[in-house]
């Protein structure tokens, strides 16, 4: 009894000593988004403490702080999440006096679709969706029409997500990728549950590794997470499709629960400085959303359309919007039923 | 003496009442409301959540999680059994086979999903030593399929199985075998005429541990299935994540676990210990 | 003939039981050959002691094994008590309303626990201003750990010779005494399986911790969790061997231990 008490004692001393007395900010993002020196350079600069954890999906983000008093004061949400945290009195306001380095952003970034006077966010990184490919598949994907090619039965996966699928197929038919309309949704569920029997999974980030295989050889994902495929073997490559595709923006926000705003603008304005964002990138292989941070890349990343696809490219690209809970409602209940088919 | 038990019954009590059956009750309060736009809920009541568990599309997601739980549940009793029996007449070593029948538990329930992962794909280990064997020509898919994930459940829940065989079967009266034997009983005709009928009380405390957890999956489904199918803990699962739709999530909820206690209630009223 | 009989069946049973451990032991070989790849991804590239270099340096998951040790070790001693005590009220006689709810909670799919403790807690931190985290977390495990240990234990106390109390109570010893010196000792085995039990289900929960946990703590399943999501990680491999092969020692040193 006496032994276990001790122990419990050790448990809870070495726990003490973990926390430290340095000023604190619990910061919550993507994972691979930051360098490994980017968190600690700021701790030493500031002589602040910062708790960081990761996470994988928008709704796991927001499951975590929507009960206003998850602790969390930064975190990462899409664009297209902006709005739905705003109105739900989730967003703290961005105080862009405290922000003097938001003038090395991209000027299309300084006035974004999701938030065109930066009153709530700052944005940090963006990707598109695409399809990674092993280099063998003759010919090449090129459109999402490709997805549907029935030579690559059981090569190939979809992202496991109704909008990414969904807005395949939409493209695939000609429509808009954020089409609001009941009957174009429809026949757009028509197209996933034809394509269902040639896939072989619906399947996120780790399709990588089936990728890099060889087992999968044609998978719709990220432009950033593709990177890391790309990275580990000369035999994955990545493609825009040429019918459009959905680009996000994850943008940084602080909370409205936070109590350490000053100190929160700080770490944004951190993130804001060329340096600290060109070694992220440099780091992550992520397309960064800011100007001055891009000129100090090496050519090579700088210019890969992998990443930054050139304005013709990028012309085809449209930014994933906030659905009405009626679309919600109805996506939902589409995909649902291409699950069951 | 009563007044001990009572005292000694208050923190079960205290714990169950407040974390297990409040939350519950939040759960059924939120499955009269109606949803919020963005997750959570509105304050207006409506039945509407329980009118669209009648939807044949739900229906449906029901009828094949109960198949699959089913399944899970008979393959993990037959292959449990023999285990158990095995490690009940281990003698000495008996603790030892039954510490290693634990020990992949104690790595996290993901990591050991993810080796499946690694054994079943194309280019996975069982493939590749089919091939290399000549045995087949095309890898086998194995992965990401109805198969792949009962295997996952099998796997995932075969101790759940084994420690309560184990119990019933160490406290049988070997002499009851022995009689069998000596009356001229094979060992097989042993196991199925003996052994087995007085386990009963033991497969079925067994079959529900593996039974009702597998009616809430959805890690399994999701990771080994391929996100092609949709079971009812995916269905709960997706309700309160990306379609943001507590309500509907909570009335599911509350379903699954009506028929988990009607269950009980069945078994419990034949008089039935669950232990 | 009988004799016979009996030695063949063992034979076969024995073999089964070598498929069926090969069985439940496979996936860790495979995770234990991946650890020394020297790729990160799952194509063989020779030998490398690097990812268990970099799980020991990774301070994170040092954290979050801290964080799930302290999380399982209080929520077992706490579920152990509880349970125990309310094992002990309930073999005297049974409460019909608090065995069902127990049962109740031990077959409650493990989502629907997480996200009804969830509200509940949000419900409850509308009123108060506390924070999700550590003692959150340790409140749930206990909530659903309990059930398990009533039930090992009371499986215990039915094998329990309920006279050897009574004679302590006719020897003059209170309620209490008998319950603490004679009842007690006797059923000890069967609470700290009971607790081994409630410790192994605590560390290895996800769904509803990831629920309930907080800013500080992230406990080891999540963050293994979050890295496999994140595709191949060949740390996971390095750590889930590192676990089973301590464990795996520790069951064996003390077999051996038991066997002398």
């Amino acid at each position: 009894m006496r032994r276990r008490t001790l122990f419990l004692m050790g448990l809870a001393g070495a726990a003490g000593c973990a926390r430290d007395r340095r000023p604190r900010l619990n910061v919550f993002n993507w994972s691979n988004y930051v360098a490994p020196g980017t968190i600690p350079g700021f701790e030493r600069e500031f002589g602040v403490h910062v708790r960081y954890a990761i996470y994988e999906s928008n709704e796991e983000m927001l499951a975590r702080v929507m009960s206003g008093n998850s602790g969390w004061d930064v975190v990462f949400p899409s664009n297209y999440y902006i709005r739905p945290m705003r109105e739900y009195g989730l967003l703290a306001p961005v105080d862009q006096g405290l922000l003097p380095n938001l003038v090395n952003l991209e000027p299309e970034f300084r006035a974004p679709e999701w938030d065109p006077k930066l009153e709530h966010c700052v944005p940090y990184m963006w990707s598109g969706t695409g399809i990674a490919f092993h280099r063998s598949l003759e010919p090449a994907p090129r459109a999402w029409e490709d997805m549907w090619n029935p030579h690559w039965q059981g090569r190939m996966t979809m992202l496991d997500d109704a909008v990414e699928v969904f807005g395949a197929a939409l493209k695939k038919l000609g429509y808009s990728l954020n089409s609001t309309r009941p009957e174009e949704l429809g026949k757009a569920q028509q197209e996933a549950i034809e394509q269902k029997e040639l896939l072989r999974a619906y399947i996120n980030a780790e399709v990588t590794d089936h990728v890099v295989a060889g087992d999968v050889l044609a998978a719709q994902l990220w432009s950033t997470t593709a990177q890391q495929a790309i990275a580990a073997s000369k035999q994955v490559d990545f493609v825009f499709p040429a019918d459009g595709f959905l680009l996000y923006h994850d943008n940084a926000v602080i909370l409205r629960e936070s109590r350490r705003r000053e100190l929160a603008h700080t770490f944004l304005n951190y993130l804001l400085r060329p340096d600290v964002a060109a070694g992220i990138v440099t780091a992550t292989r992520t397309a960064t959303a800011n100007a001055a941070a891009r000129r100090l890349l090496p050519l090579s990343i700088r210019e890969d359309p992998k990443l930054y696809p050139p304005p013709e490219v990028m012309a085809r690209g449209e930014w994933a919007q906030a659905a009405t809970p009626e679309l919600q409602r109805l996506r939902d209940r589409l995909w649902t039923e291409v699950k069951a088919a | 003496m009563k007044r001990l038990r009572r005292l000694f019954l208050a923190p079960a009590w205290a714990v169950t009442g407040v974390l297990f059956l409040t939350p519950l009750a939040i759960i059924w309060v939120y499955s009269l409301l109606s949803r919020g736009a963005y997750g959570g809920v509105i304050w207006q009541a409506t039945a509407e959540n329980y009118q669209r568990l009648f939807d044949p599309l739900y229906g449906m997601i029901l009828l094949r999680t109960f198949v699959m739980a089913s399944a899970a549940t008979f393959f993990c009793l037959l292959l449990g059994f023999p285990l158990a029996l095995f490690i009940s007449r281990a003698g000495r070593r008996k603790h030892l086979y039954l510490q290693l029948v634990i020990l992949p538990f104690w790595t996290s329930f993901l990591v050991r999903t993810y080796a499946w992962i690694f054994l079943l794909r194309d280019t996975g280990l069982i493939n590749t030593a089919l091939l290399s064997l000549g045995v087949i020509r095309e890898p086998l898919p194995l992965l990401y399929n109805d198969g792949a994930v009962l295997l996952g459940l099998v796997y995932g829940y075969l101790p759940f199985v084994v420690l309560p065989l184990y119990a019933t079967l160490e406290r049988l009266d070997p002499a009851l075998l022995e009689a069998a034997a000596d009356l001229g009983a094979r060992p097989v005709t042993a196991i199925t005429h003996v052994i087995v009928p007085l386990c009963a009380p033991g497969f079925l405390a067994a079959g529900l541990l593996v039974f009702i957890p597998c009616l809430g999956a959805f890690l399994t489904p999701d990771l080994l299935g391929g996100g092609k199918t949709v079971l009812a803990g995916n269905l709960i699962q997706n309700q309160f994540t990306t379609a943001r739709d507590w309500p509907f999530g909570s009335a599911v909820s509350l379903l699954l676990m009506a028929i988990v206690m009607i269950i009980l209630l069945v078994l419990l009223r034949r008089g039935e210990r669950l232990v | 003939m009988s004799r016979t009989g009996q030695r063949r069946t063992p034979g076969l049973l024995g073999l089964y039981a070598a498929g069926a451990y090969a069985f439940l032991h496979l996936p860790l070989a495979v995770l234990a050959v991946f650890s020394v790849n020297a790729s990160r991804f799952t194509n063989w590239q020779g030998f490398s002691l690097e990812w268990y270099r970099a799980t020991l340096r990774d301070t994170h998951l040092a954290e979050a094994t801290m964080n799930s040790l302290i999380i399982a070790t209080a929520a077992t001693l706490a579920a152990t008590a509880i349970g125990t005590l309310a094992a002990y009220g309930l073999w005297k006689r049974d409460a019909p309303v608090l065995s069902t709810s127990l049962y109740l909670s031990l077959v409650t799919p493990e989502i629907v626990m997480g996200i009804s403790l969830l509200a509940f807690f949000q419900w409850i931190f509308r009123f108060l201003s506390l924070q999700l985290g550590m003692h959150t977390v340790i409140l749930a495990h206990v909530a659903f750990s309990v059930a398990y240990v009533v039930i090992v234990v009371l499986a215990r106390l039915r094998t329990f010779d309920a006279s050897l109390e009574e004679a302590a109570l006719d020897l003059g010893a209170t309620d209490w005494q008998a319950f603490r010196h004679v009842t007690l000792p006797l059923i000890l085995p069967g609470v700290i399986a009971a607790g081994l039990l409630a410790f192994t289900i605590s560390f290895d929960d996800y769904v509803i911790t990831s629920m309930v946990a907080g800013v500080d703590s992230e406990t080891l399943p999540m963050v293994m969790y979050a890295m496999a999501r994140r595709g191949p990680n060949p740390v996971l491999n390095a750590i889930s061997t590192l676990i089973v092969v301590a464990l795996g020692t520790v069951i064996v040193i003390s077999e051996r231990l038991r066997e002398k």
